[in-house]
């Protein structure tokens, strides 16, 4: 369960503007009494709310074992004539090599360059003439590799063919790791020019050090040495069906779906996967602070945070409720004061996350470069809060009723639910662990909030990044401690490039 | 509203038993709802699905910013921020916190042609969902304070998406090129200067003016049943009183004579960019879907031709897309290209002219109208899959074309597309006098002395 703060979908000029980030859609949030310098919302409670929580019950996936050990979960929901299906190949960016960052990402975003009988024209072609989609990924420091396809049933069959094509029978034509580099090496340039992706790259570099988890794009230098070998090798090492779960959600039945299954992975041969070491997350250092001088900004985006937990940490729960409470959504402490008290921002959020290693615990903003002083004042402010006092039973009480009762709108999101399957797979979490979650909500206590804030909300070792204007932002964040100045493409700023 | 079968309804998808993907032809999906109208004029939709106990309530305004006045762009989206900042029975920012604390979620969103309000929330909350709606329907209630704090959150939204973005300015001048018309010639965000010229009396004569039950359209869509539901809607909005109806925006745009161009040095761009727009017709019409079909053909995905011409075969570009735009009013057909170092714009353009002249000479090939039509299929019906997207659908068809049945019609719309009519709409709008292309190139700006701090 991966949460990134930075995942907002900008609004298009000539799409739909919102009151709020996209993102927030997705969260519930929590409130009370808003803290002593906000007064972010206008509590009048003359609406009626109906004080019982719907208890809902989640589907159950139907799990079936192909003979050469690839595991399937199916979710059926008959809405809509519609099906996706992913394989999830339990090897990611951790099975790279240290010296070779990068290679589970290319493998995947290669699958499509050509198989045994179909060139990466003839891929593109079938999939849209299908109306399906078919992606593959993975993070550089993720534990899988995810292949994902969807479309409509009347076509599951043909669809299927082309999907467990790409997944077993990729060639990676030089020609086309060719092209792929070079258009990739073009397109990190460009993303250098968003300012939250350099203040995520800087933030992650600054948590993580050497581990992968510091890296948001694959490193230059790997894909120069990319070759078509490369891929074939670390393809046949881990794409293998006992190395893979198949879940699969939609218009379909299990009866129906795995003699087609048994067709077209049926001979897929097993082997014998790497061992992978997961590396664990370096030690907090103390605390630093980066600017990234991105001349002609007009907005600092702030970052701030430290280390975080696993997933299958004791203190998951203490946490979520911690996060929902700090910033999990515009119910939340961070929105109400950075914007709806102070209008320093269009959004303000804090999030976590936790895999196989150590997550960040992080809160956010993108503030008018005017108010980057004010907006570091609160941000210190509220994290602070957390630390030293304890939260009132009303905003835990909140927090919960928006964390379980938002369990009923999971319910037509099925490929949400599946995930959350897959999660409790991945990380080898109890079978009962979705049915049971809302009870260990609901046993959070508020000493076990302060007592996880106090725990990862360490402002001695908080690492802050900043994007802007350095020549207005440098002095305010001085106050905070020594400032370390970067460009725009990572190097260290000593001396103007050009005197005023 | 002939839809609108027997009173008590419950079946929302129709549930045609599955037989056999290979031999099934496409299953339709059919959104079975019930209109009502209200004393007032407020227009009624109910959809009964008990599959999830979940309710999804929308009211969508038919005010844009097509409807605002010179000097006060970006106001229709100011004023929606408004709509959470209280009314009588409301705290300012009580909506939404009262909302996400019930395990729900919520939003608000402004086009050039109408105004839009949901929320999502657990079935036993219906009551919460309508007393939100009608009590800011009824009496909202705005201080100065108030708008000064939006009007802050609002100009952080343009920063956050335009002026702090790489290609913000591109959009906005390319808007402001292509129509003549004011009412969508400036963008839905607006000016910082308007903005800030914005008063508590707009907000007050834009609330009575627009906001009023007669110019709006509400959509319940979930698990209850539908004469109890209507009973309760009634109880929460019928004695909210109408308003003189508002009056209708102009929305003639007149023929383009002349390419337009422009050009735009953007100092937080880091590659060239083109992006070309052919003015053309209002949504919903037949022209309107044979050019979706075309922008599937042209520019959709990695088969498109402008993505295997560009991308792949001259590598003259990382990335190519674009789409035909639906309006209420003259939409446009857009295409847009991020350069590789080293390309330039004239290339770019002329590859994507050849392109287009090619689809004017000759049908498109079976595969792509096929690909057009299952892509359309598959992203329609999956967004009808939850309760939310069928709440925001009927409310924006009813206010766009007054066709809440276009929710069930529109795929056959497209299905009617032949290869012919994609080549003469090719023919009849991607015309170079009904051109606009702006170039976008990366200009750096010096490093501010003060930044190292010498």
């Amino acid at each position: 369960m991966k949460l990134t703060t930075q995942i907002r979908r900008l609004f298009a000029l000539l799409g739909v503007i919102t009151l709020l980030c996209s993102i927030a859609l997705a969260q519930g949030g929590a409130t009370g009494p808003a803290g002593q310098t906000t007064k972010g919302a206008v509590i009048k409670g003359r609406a009626p709310v109906n004080k019982t929580i719907l208890s809902v019950k989640l589907p159950k996936a139907e799990e079936a074992t192909l003979p050469n050990g690839t595991r399937v979960m199916l979710l059926e929901n008959h809405k809509v004539p519609t099906f996706t299906m992913q394989m999830v190949i339990l090897s990611g960016g951790l099975a790279d090599k240290p010296d070779y960052r990068g290679l589970a990402q290319f493998t995947a975003a290669l699958l499509r360059e050509g198989t045994t009988t179909r060139s990466s024209r003839d891929i593109a072609e079938q999939v849209d003439a299908l109306g399906a989609t078919l992606v593959a990924g993975s993070g550089l420091a993720s534990i899988t590799t995810n292949v994902s396809t969807s479309g409509l049933v009347e076509n599951l069959d043909q669809t299927l063919d082309i999907f467990a094509d790409v997944v077993r029978n990729p060639t990676f034509p030089q020609a086309e790791v060719d092209k792929y580099r070079t258009r990739t090496l073009q397109s990190l340039q460009v993303q250098r020019s968003s300012p939250q992706f350099l203040a995520q790259e800087q933030f992650s570099r600054a948590i993580y050090g050497n581990h992968p988890g510091a890296l948001v794009a694959p490193p230059a230098e790997s894909l120069k040495k990319l070759s078509s070998k490369d891929l074939m090798e670390f393809h046949s090492a881990n794409y293998r069906p006992n190395n893979a779960i198949l879940a699969i959600t939609g218009d379909v039945t299990l009866k129906e779906i795995m003699p087609k299954l048994e067709k077209v992975f049926g001979d897929w041969k097993r082997g014998d996967i790497p061992t992978v070491s997961i590396p664990q997350a370096p030690e907090q250092s103390a605390q630093h602070i980066f600017l990234i001088d991105r001349p002609g900004s007009v907005q600092t985006v702030l970052m701030l945070g430290n280390l975080g937990i696993e997933r299958t940490s004791s203190d998951y729960f203490p946490l979520l409720l911690a996060d929902r409470i700090l910033g999990g959504g515009p119910a939340a402490r961070l929105f109400l004061n950075l914007r709806e008290d102070k209008g320093y921002t269009y959004g303000a959020y804090s999030s976590f996350s936790g895999s196989k290693f150590r997550g960040t615990w992080v809160s956010s903003s993108e503030v008018r470069t005017e108010v980057t002083e004010g907006a570091m004042k609160e941000f210190m402010y509220e994290l602070k809060r957390l630390r030293d006092e304890k939260v009132t039973a009303d905003e835990l009480e909140n927090a919960k009723r928006a964390i379980i009762g938002s369990f009923a709108l999971s319910l037509e999101q099925p490929q949400g639910l599946l995930q959350n399957i897959i999660t409790q797979k991945l990380y080898g979490l109890p079978a009962d662990y979705w049915d049971t979650y809302p009870q260990k909500v609901a046993a959070v206590t508020v000493d076990d909030v302060q007592r996880v804030a106090q725990k990862y909300v360490d402002l001695d070792k908080i690492q802050i990044v900043a994007v802007g204007d350095a020549s207005k932002a440098r002095d305010v964040l001085a106050k905070y401690g020594k400032v370390e100045v970067y460009d725009t493409d990572g190097k260290p700023v000593e001396r103007p490039a050009v005197n005023k | 509203m002939r839809r609108l079968s027997n009173s008590l309804l419950c079946v929302v998808f129709c549930a045609l038993a599955f037989v056999n993907a290979q031999t099934q032809t496409p299953r339709k999906v059919q959104v079975d709802f019930k209109e009502t109208k209200l004393k007032n004029g407020l227009r009624v939709f109910t959809v009964e699905d008990h599959t999830a106990p979940v309710i999804a309530l929308s009211v969508t305004y038919n005010v844009g910013s097509r409807n605002e006045r010179q000097g006060r762009t970006g106001f229709a989206h100011l004023f929606e921020h408004m709509m959470f900042k209280g009314s009588e029975n409301v705290g300012s920012g009580e909506h939404f916190v009262l909302v996400f604390n019930n395990g729900g979620s919520m939003n608000g969103t402004t086009n050039e042609d109408r105004t839009n309000y949901f929320e999502v929330l657990p079935a036993n909350q219906l009551d919460l969902a309508l007393f939100l709606e009608s009590d800011r329907m009824r009496s909202l209630a705005i201080t100065k304070e108030n708008l000064d704090n939006q009007r802050n959150a609002v100009q952080e939204e343009r920063r956050l998406g335009v002026d702090n973005q790489p290609y913000g300015k591109t959009g906005e001048m390319q808007q402001e090129l292509i129509y003549d018309n004011f009412a969508y010639k400036h963008t839905t965000i607006g000016s910082m200067e308007d903005l800030n010229a914005a008063s508590v009396q707009d907000v007050t004569d834009f609330f009575k003016m627009y906001y009023a039950p007669n110019n709006a359209v509400l959509v319940l869509v979930g698990d209850f049943t539908t004469i109890d539901a209507l009973a309760r809607i009634r109880k929460s909005f019928e004695s909210i009183p109408r308003q003189p109806n508002p009056p209708d925006v102009d929305m003639t745009e007149p023929e383009q004579k002349a390419e337009r161009r422009a050009s735009v040095d953007d100092v937080l761009a880091r590659a060239a960019r083109v992006d070309i727009a052919f003015k053309a017709v209002p949504g919903n019409t037949p022209d309107f879907y044979a050019l979706q079909v075309l922008s599937a053909a042209l520019q959709a995905g990695q088969s498109s031709r402008l993505y295997q011409k560009l991308v792949k075969e001259k590598e003259l570009v990382t990335t190519v897309g674009g789409f035909m735009d639906e309006k209420r009013g003259t939409g446009a057909f857009y295409t847009f290209a991020i350069l590789r170092q080293g390309s330039k714009p004239e290339d770019v353009e002329s590859a994507i002219a050849e392109e287009i002249e090619k689809l004017k000479k000759e049908p498109i090939a079976e595969w792509e109208l096929q690909k057009a039509k299952n892509t359309t299929r598959r992203n329609f019906i999956t967004g009808l899959q939850s309760s939310l997207s069928r709440a925001i659908t009927i409310g924006q068809y009813t206010t766009y074309y007054n066709e809440p049945n276009l929710i069930n019609t529109r795929l056959d719309k497209v299905a009617a597309v032949t290869r012919e009519d994609v080549q003469r709409v090719a023919n009849k709008y991607l015309r170079d006098t009904n051109r606009t292309v702006i170039t976008t190139t990366p200009k750096a700006k010096p490093r501010a002395a003060a930044a190292t701090g010498q």
